[in-house]
């Protein structure tokens, strides 16, 4: 489904290159649930950034469903973002001046679906992320846990390739971050989501089935069904 | 799509309204400077037209040059027999005095002059006749309206045959005008005026020179061609020599000229303003787009083209100077019915005020609110998405 060859990123600092991501190798397929742990540094923002196609490699390769993605201009990279990525931040990052609904249905406007069409979607996912009460809520009446849900449900609408999820857990208490957890897994199992989970937090990282652990800009170990070493076989009902 | 933008672009709008107001101010003062500029503009070719529809602009005032020249009256009876272009000579002599009507009196402006003038100036009657050449030394006189009705009391009101005294003559009225407007060719208020025959008016007035001629033309003639013969003939002839002879259209084209200066000053503060109205908008859009560049971020993530951030902020910038627009198009037809009723103007609303008010200031909102759209378009999601 998605499969990184050989990626590097460097940055320009001062006269060098300072280097960020070493050469990474990866390939996760439909189904996944993955987690990508590292400490500060070990480059696992700009691995999502260029999973995510916010950014691009310096060298490598990247395919999504075996199309090569690296090669798109800008807005076709949005197009790309829209159909194959959904986004969950560590602080939600829901529009301020929409409410629930029309936060989730965003993708879907953005694709040009009409809007009571997409205003159906919305409201199915929202009931699907537990939050059939609340969709006429704007995100400041709604609790963390709730704004965390509605950013899921977000990601989720346009049944991308796969989810990104930054630290989802990062700005909520241990009870209401299990409980987004448990949403992830219960979203992965029964949607068949590719869903990866960028944590720092063992907690989180322990409950997805494959553990990808980034150290100083490379892949130091890759755990689980799908990691290729493992030898696990890998079957998911979707 | 184009619905949502203007949602959205509205809601954000919404969200800074208090510094979206203070943008609006340059645009609401300069529009609606632009839209007083065309509507004074447009009563005061009106008010032209207004003016001249009674008297017609087929006439030329013929002035002597110095102080105690005056027409020598053979001299004038002479012109329409040596220049065809004119139809009617009205020589009149302008003086002023005080008029009794039982026990009312009332300082006036007196016009000697011949019957003609009614005729050349196209005076209206609302009772009785104006002089005639017959007249001469019958102590004859015919008001102004607003005169007749000031000489008036309730129990002795001014009519046809009534006594108005005049120095040591008795006047019979023989006629009273109806009201006309003023004209700026006219050199007395005729309202307020007595009129009565040449040798009358060397009887009353101190100084009874024929110092004035109103010249009626044909309609079909050209009034500067018709200047030269007269001026060939009359000047001659006077004493000081000078002779100043002003047409209608030389007194239109005059207020034109004032009128395009006052235009050219409005429209060169409404294009002031408009120009700090745009810098406001431009300014109100780079802050609003750096307190939502983390918006943008998101937006660019979700899927958003550069394009459809572009046109969300450029909606923004344009509703924002078109609602300013709209505010100064009220404005500025506000302010010139003012400027109609204190200049006592009949007020007219110019068709093309509305539309072009409107098509200024979205104008103004999309040149100065272009370059903070592509700013914003242009934002790499990653910087936006990191940013507070």
């Amino acid at each position: 489904m998605l499969e990184l060859t050989d990626v590097t990123r460097s940055f320009k600092v001062g006269p060098g290159q300072m280097p960020i991501l070493r050469g990474i190798s990866l390939r996760v397929e439909k189904g996944e649930l993955a987690s990508i742990m590292g400490g500060s540094g070990s480059g696992k923002t700009t691995l999502m950034n260029i999973i995510g196609l916010l950014d691009k490699p310096s060298s490598g390769s990247y395919a999504v469903g075996g199309q090569d993605v690296l090669r798109a201009e800008a807005n076709e990279l949005s197009r790309l973002r829209n159909r194959l990525i959904g986004f969950v931040f560590q602080s939600f990052f829901l529009l301020p001046r929409m409410n629930a609904w029309r936060n989730v249905a965003l993708p879907l406007m953005y694709r040009g679906v009409p809007e009571a069409e997409a205003r159906r979607r919305a409201l199915a996912m929202l009931e699907r992320v537990g939050l059939a009460e609340r969709t006429d809520h704007m995100p400041a009446q709604l609790s963390g846990g709730q704004r965390q849900r509605v950013a899921i449900a977000r990601a989720l609408v346009g049944e991308p390739a796969v989810v990104l999820a930054d630290e989802p857990t990062g700005a909520l208490d241990p009870k209401v971050s299990q409980e987004i957890m448990e949403l992830f897994l219960e979203m992965n199992r029964e949607l068949g989501v590719l869903i990866i989970i960028i944590t720092h937090d063992p907690g989180v990282a322990a409950q997805c089935p494959r553990r990808i652990h980034l150290d100083a800009g490379r892949i130091a170990s890759d755990t689980g069904p799908g990691s290729g070493l493992g030898g696990m076989p890998i079957r998911r009902v979707a | 799509m184009f619905g949502r933008v203007i949602r959205e672009a509205l809601a954000g709008l919404l969200a800074a309204r208090q510094r979206a107001v203070l943008a609006l101010l340059g645009i609401v003062v300069g529009a609606g400077a632009v839209i007083a500029m065309l509507n004074v503009g447009a009563i005061a070719r009106n008010e032209t037209v207004r003016q001249f529809r009674e008297m017609g602009t087929d006439i030329l005032m013929l002035r002597t040059g110095g102080f105690s020249g005056a027409f020598n009256p053979a001299d004038l009876e002479a012109l329409p027999a040596l220049v065809p272009a004119i139809e009617d000579v009205a020589p009149f002599a302008i003086g002023g005095g005080v008029v009794g009507h039982e026990g009312m009196t009332q300082t006036v402006s007196t016009l000697g002059t011949t019957g003609s003038f009614a005729r050349a100036a196209r005076l209206p009657l609302a009772q009785g006749r104006f002089l005639t050449e017959h007249d001469r030394y019958e102590l004859f006189a015919v008001l102004g309206a607003r005169l007749a009705a000031d000489l008036s009391s309730p129990f002795a009101p001014v009519r046809i045959g009534s006594q108005l005294r005049m120095g040591r003559y008795v006047f019979t009225v023989v006629g009273i005008l109806a009201p006309v407007l003023p004209s700026p060719m006219m050199p007395v208020d005729v309202d307020g005026t007595l009129f009565v025959s040449i040798p009358n008016a060397r009887r009353v007035m101190p100084d009874s020179g024929i110092s004035t001629v109103m010249v009626r033309l044909r309609p079909d003639a050209d009034p500067e061609a018709a200047t030269i013969p007269i001026r060939r003939h009359l000047e001659p002839r006077l004493r000081d020599g000078g002779l100043n002879v002003q047409s209608a259209r030389q007194l239109i084209a005059g207020m034109a000229g004032q009128m395009r200066l006052f235009t050219v000053l409005l429209g060169a503060i409404g294009a002031i303003a408009l120009l700090l109205g745009g810098v406001g908008v431009m300014n109100i859009m780079i802050i609003s787009i750096a307190e939502r560049r983390r918006e943008i971020g998101i937006r660019l993530a979700i899927g958003a083209r550069r394009a459809e951030i572009r046109s969300l902020f450029l909606a923004e910038a344009v509703i924002l100077a078109l609602a300013g627009g709209l505010l100064g198009i009220a404005v500025g037809i506000a302010g010139a019915y003012g400027f109609a009723r204190v200049s006592g103007w009949e007020f007219i609303l110019s068709p093309a005020a509305a539309p072009l008010g409107a098509g200024v200031s979205a104008a103004v909102g999309i040149f100065f609110g272009f370059y903070p759209a592509v700013m914003a378009s242009r934002l790499d999601p990653i910087e936006a998405l990191r940013s507070e």
